[in-house]
């Protein structure tokens, strides 16, 4: 048998990044996670606290709605992506004039950093100021208020999260329509199928997987962004878009509460865990069987 | 059960014509065969059949009605694709009696059905898997299950068994031979491989380049075909040709072949130098004394029978002998042709004479 010496040589580098920036890191906000830390506190030592910060959890009625609104905004936003986004791939099927410029506009925003997406957006949205306040008002005499009405500033982040993501599911989509068989659907076709028939019988549950994949993917993107939203929203008004990162991300840094985060930020992996573990034994296990 | 009319059909890609005006009629229960070169369109003139793709001139009948402008699904037909076109997430029975849920016929008796087909072509054991756990055999017979099951006016066929090997190739001709005996549906099946055209059909439509060149009976294009295209692309090994001109001889017509050899014809009219192609197919020819001198090449026995390749004079010639031939390459040997065998040609044309 050859030396396996060179190839873990040739990974040492590879292991050594994961280590550093990965693994160490979450062993010791699982580490922290069991601590009581607040370096600015009345008592800046790390003390052992067992699982303390874990019950402290449970009642944290701020943390318990950030985690109700993160799922909201995730359902909504996902859900609406993989609408929108087959729709716009079944377009892209199709041969119709300035396709490619409009396939090229409509990937653009997958290349824009989530902050300054969150800040064209703030710029559109600011009341009075923004492009879309103005029109609403002028157009058809609503008043947008994104700063004060909590459902509306949920909608604009779902919204702008839509505006941001939609291409990805859309290219995914895509990719999987283009790569079927023809021959299935024209059997379909004789078979006796209508449109909506055949979508249901056999474009959907051939691309299936991958659309779960898309759906996780997304879902767990969407549980934990904090960027975007931070700078259109800045969480607010009240806790109304405080979702589970901005919501980690304010206890840890300006309160300094390093122990009760490191819980919170496990709790969330945890979670996410569980979401997708569900998802796949609920969709994906008792499909797979024919593949 | 149904006969099919294809009246001058026509098919032209934006600017491209790539179909010329084919017609053929296909009585009901009848078995026929389009047979012909890749390319020839004999595809797309099944796909048409099934409204698959639109004509682009002439008319389409499925028993008696006009179908030009009917949807696949209301055309009464069923098709077997080449890629079998099995849904992959669906099981066996699922796919066979998917054209009847959609339809809304009761459970009960879509599971009849598709029992009865089932049996019908020895599927009963496979009913709950999916054509991934499938031999290529056993999805062919999947596909051909799920159209039996439809009970249509015609079956379409395109290239079923291109994805098989040999042997079940051979073995699955025979399966939907009996299977047309039995049901005794119009079935239409395209192929490019003679010898399933020549072992199944009732009449074979042979096809090139958007036209069709002939259609006939098996055995009727193999003793008559009406030109060189034919009577090469019809039997195994194909017809040989060689070029050459009438003449006379002691008042006998003979083709005298570019190659220098006389070959003996029967039954026509000598037109002093008329260019002509001979044809005499490899079966035809036999080792024997006091015929043409040929000197051999190849030999290829395969223990049923022996091919020889020769050449007579410089024209290369291939015979089919029963028995065990022993020679060498160079040996010469001596060639029987029947005249009454031989098939003439026109020079030019390639039309028969």
């Amino acid at each position: 048998m050859r030396s396996n010496k060179v190839g873990w040589w040739l990974l040492a580098p590879t292991l050594a990044i994961l280590g550093i920036f990965g693994i160490l890191p979450f062993i010791y906000v699982l580490y922290l996670a069991f601590h009581q830390w607040n370096p600015f506190g009345a008592n800046p030592e790390q003390v052992f606290n067992g699982a303390n910060n874990f019950r402290r959890l449970v009642f944290d009625k701020e943390f318990l709605l950030a985690i109700w609104v993160t799922l909201k905004f995730g359902v909504f936003a996902v859900a609406s992506e993989i609408v929108i986004g087959y729709f716009l791939a079944q377009l892209f099927m199709r041969e119709f004039p300035g396709k490619g410029f409009f396939r090229t506009i409509h990937t653009l925003p997958l290349i824009v950093a989530p902050i300054v997406v969150g800040s064209i957006w703030r710029l559109m949205t600011t009341p009075s100021v923004g492009i879309i306040p103005f029109y609403a008002n002028e157009l058809f005499g609503i008043d947008i208020n994104i700063g004060r009405d909590a459902g509306t500033a949920f909608l604009f982040t779902v919204i702008m999260d839509i505006w941001h993501w939609t291409p990805l599911v859309t290219l995914t989509l895509l990719a999987a329509l283009l790569s079927l068989p023809k021959d299935p659907f024209e059997q379909a076709q004789i078979d006796g199928a209508s449109r909506s028939q055949i979508f249901w019988h056999i474009t959907l549950p051939m691309i299936r997987p991958a659309i779960l994949a898309t759906v996780f993917i997304r879902l767990m993107d969407a549980l934990r962004t904090v960027d975007e939203v931070w700078m259109l929203t800045g969480g607010g008004p009240g806790a109304a878009t405080r979702y589970l990162g901005l919501h980690i991300w304010k206890v840890v840094f300006p309160k300094t509460d390093y122990g009760y985060g490191a819980a919170i930020s496990v709790i969330v992996l945890y979670l996410t865990l569980v979401m997708c573990w569900m998802l796949y034994v609920g969709l994906v296990a008792p499909r797979n069987k024919g593949n | 059960m149904a006969e099919v009319t294809v009246r001058n059909v026509k098919k032209r890609y934006g600017n491209v014509q790539v179909m010329h005006g084919v017609s053929v009629d296909i009585e009901d229960g009848q078995f026929v065969v389009l047979v012909g070169p890749s390319g020839c369109g004999k595809s797309t003139l099944l796909r048409m059949i099934a409204g698959l793709e639109p004509i682009s001139d002439g008319e389409i009948s499925i028993g008696g009605r006009v179908v030009n402008n009917v949807m696949p699904k209301d055309r009464d037909i069923a098709m077997v694709f080449q890629s079998y076109a099995l849904y992959p997430h669906k099981t066996v029975g699922e796919n066979m009696g998917f054209a009847l849920k959609i339809k809304g016929t009761p459970r009960a008796e879509i599971d009849a059905k598709v029992a009865k087909a089932a049996a019908i072509l020895d599927l009963g054991h496979l009913l709950d898997r999916y054509p991934k756990q499938l031999s290529g055999g056993q999805r062919q017979r999947v596909a051909m299950g799920r159209a039996i099951v439809r009970d249509p006016a015609v079956f379409l066929f395109d290239e079923p068994l291109s994805n098989l090997d040999a042997k079940l190739r051979v073995a699955m001709r025979v399966e939907i031979k009996e299977l047309h005996q039995r049901l005794k549906t119009t079935i239409v099946y395209v192929t490019h491989d003679q010898i399933e055209a020549m072992t199944m059909a009732d009449k074979i439509v042979v096809m090139r380049d958007g036209r069709v060149e002939q259609i006939g009976a098996p055995l009727d294009l193999y003793d008559n075909p009406s030109n060189t295209f034919v009577a090469g692309f019809i039997g195994s090994p194909s017809m040989n040709f060689i070029k050459g001109k009438l003449s006379t001889i002691d008042g006998r017509t003979v083709v005298r072949a570019d190659g220098g050899a006389l070959l003996p014809i029967e039954g026509v009219q000598a037109e002093e130098g008329r260019p002509v192609v001979y044809g005499i197919r490899p079966e035809h020819i036999d080792i024997g004394p006091g015929g043409l001198a040929a000197r051999v090449s190849v030999l290829e026995p395969t223990g049923s029978e022996t091919q020889i390749f020769a050449r007579l004079g410089d024209d290369p010639i291939d015979a089919v002998v029963k028995d065990r031939f022993d020679a060498r390459p160079g040996d010469e040997i001596s060639l029987l042709i029947p005249p009454r065998r031989a098939h003439l040609f026109d020079g030019a044309s390639g039309a028969r004479i």
